[in-house]
């Protein structure tokens, strides 16, 4: 019953995406232009220490890095928080806590459908313009299997962190403020601005540490360094992406439970 | 100058109650700020941790780009703080809301943007004027009085430009439905204003000068202080260029305007 109601919910967004076609391909658009951006600074950052390998990252393990991330957060990026604030200001939350599916459930297969097409739509002919550009730098193995995987953890963790901060918004009321400052935690301490092998390190030490690594830096080591990687490397870091989204996702569910009942939707 | 000094005297009691509504949602206001001074931190440790990789960046040192940094965002607080309203218009323009913009006998671009004053923009602005003192100081660039009146009316130039390039953007929802993507997409280019356009190759250099002139915002007015031996004729030319392309946009939003027929509503 439960598998039929969340099904209907991904096909529901998947409509939805396709409603709005436009958009992907200036999603696209966008991430071309990025890329052209950050083709030539990086290029030009590395001319000033003639092409070396910097941290062991050369100037393509850089650009694959930097662009798939942007292209990672094309489609992993769901506006949650936008969506859980403007329901619990406009009221709308009281009908989506009606559903019969529970409401992080509601939320998370809401937005699946959209991040599978805007996977195939955007992240796909990205990924093909860098092996392009590169020629060909990624690795086409077995680790692109694993990139699957850590990505969909990912993006797991990045439903759990966004339920989390949309839940403080019941306390808050503060859309804007609370959604910028989990983006630029999450994009900076998750290597998406900088590549966290560029990052001093004790910055470093205390990024491993945390969570958000696990969104971005995790799987674009797949894509990087993936074919250096042994089997076994790989799946420990599989699992520690794992025991995070379980963490999370608990803590997320934890926090909702304790704060369903402060909602307050005046009139109506 | 009567007209002028009565829309003057409007701003001023509009701007008022917006933020006196403002003001009553306080912590959304202080998270707010917070919120936007930490995304210009983050930038600022990103340039940091770049340079401590690498020494420069196409001849530009560490303390040069947080100038350009700096500039970029004092450059763009007018944006930010005096013409947010853009980003509701397609709303307005497709809920049919728009229409009560067009009954009044002032300006409707006037009226419609000084409904907004968007004061978490004014983070913005500290923080930029902070890299850009800092960054001076570090240059050990004069400080004449010459040097202060050129970087005045280098960033008043400068602020012109992204605002245009928005209000085009912002006035695409007269003609399209479902332009917020436009919006967004044109939104990313701020954030390319920050680098010297010399690391770009000449077709992308001509664009960002001429089509989506996003080198005028930081690295053109720039020049007149942080190289002051070599500064090229768009530099001069960058106020003129600026006016000239911000009421351009300004013509487009009202033609787009003056096709509004509302929605029946």
């Amino acid at each position: 019953m439960r598998i039929k109601a969340c099904a209907a919910l991904v096909r529901a967004s998947i409509m939805d995406f396709m409603q709005f076609r436009l958009s992907a391909f200036v999603m696209l658009l966008g991430n071309i232009i990025y890329l052209i951006v950050i083709y030539n600074l990086w290029r030009a950052i590395y001319a000033s220490v003639d092409n070396a390998v910097i941290n062991g990252m050369s100037f393509n393990d850089t650009m694959i890095y930097l662009v798939l991330a942007s292209a990672q957060f094309t489609f992993m990026e769901a506006y949650l928080v936008w969506e859980m604030g403007r329901s619990i200001q406009s009221g709308k939350i009281v009908l989506n806590l009606l559903k019969p599916v529970p409401y992080s459930q509601y939320l998370l297969f809401g937005i699946e459908g959209g991040n599978l097409c805007a996977f195939v739509v955007t992240f796909i002919p990205t990924f093909f313009i860098v092996q392009i550009i590169t020629r060909g730098a990624i690795h086409m193995g077995v680790n692109l299997l694993f990139y699957l995987a850590a990505a969909l953890l990912g993006m797991l963790i990045n439903f759990a962190i966004d339920f989390f901060v949309g839940t403080i918004c019941l306390y808050t009321q503060s859309t804007w403020g609370i959604n910028i400052m989990k983006e630029v935690v999450v994009l900076f301490l998750s290597g998406a601005t900088v590549p966290l092998a560029f990052f001093p390190e004790t910055l470093r030490k205390i990024a491993m540490f945390l969570p958000f690594h696990a969104i971005y830096n995790t799987p674009l080591t797949f894509l990087t360094k993936g074919h250096e990687m042994g089997i076994g490397e790989s799946f420990i870091m599989l699992g520690e992406q794992a025991l995070w989204a379980i963490a999370l996702i608990l803590i997320g569910k934890i926090f909702w439970k304790l704060s369903e009942r402060v909602i307050t939707v005046n009139g109506g | 100058m009567k007209r002028l000094g009565f829309y003057i005297s409007i701003y001023r009691k509009i701007i008022i109650q917006d933020i006196k509504s403002k003001m009553s949602y306080r912590s959304d206001f202080i998270i707010s700020m917070i919120g936007m001074i930490l995304t210009d931190v983050s930038e600022l440790l990103a340039f940091y941790i770049m340079f401590l990789n690498f020494p420069s960046v196409c001849g530009w040192s560490y303390h040069e780009m947080l100038f350009l940094y700096g500039f970029s965002l004092v450059a763009l607080t007018p944006l930010q703080c005096l013409f947010d309203n853009n980003w509701h218009l397609r709303h307005y323009v497709y809920d049919g809301e728009f229409i009560k913009y067009c009954f009044r006998p002032i300006n409707v671009f006037f009226y419609y943007i000084s409904e907004d004053f968007d004061t978490k923009g004014l983070g913005q602005f500290f923080v930029g004027m902070g890299t850009i003192v800092y960054a001076w100081y570090k240059l050990d660039l004069p400080v004449t009085f010459v040097n202060i009146a050129a970087l005045i009316v280098a960033l008043f130039a400068a602020s012109l430009f992204m605002v245009a390039i928005m209000n085009i953007a912002a006035a695409s929802c007269f003609f399209l439905t479902n332009s917020g993507y436009i919006m967004v997409t044109m939104n990313k280019f701020r954030d390319y204003a920050k680098y010297p356009v010399t690391i770009f190759p000449i077709f992308f250099r001509i664009i960002f000068t001429f089509i989506i002139p996003i080198a005028f915002i930081a690295y053109f007015p720039s020049l007149v202080i942080l190289r002051p031996a070599e500064i090229p004729f768009l530099t001069w030319f960058s106020p003129v260029y600026g006016i000239i392309f911000f009421y351009i946009s300004y013509r487009i939003w009202m033609w787009g305007a003056s096709k509004y027929s509302g929605t029946g509503s």
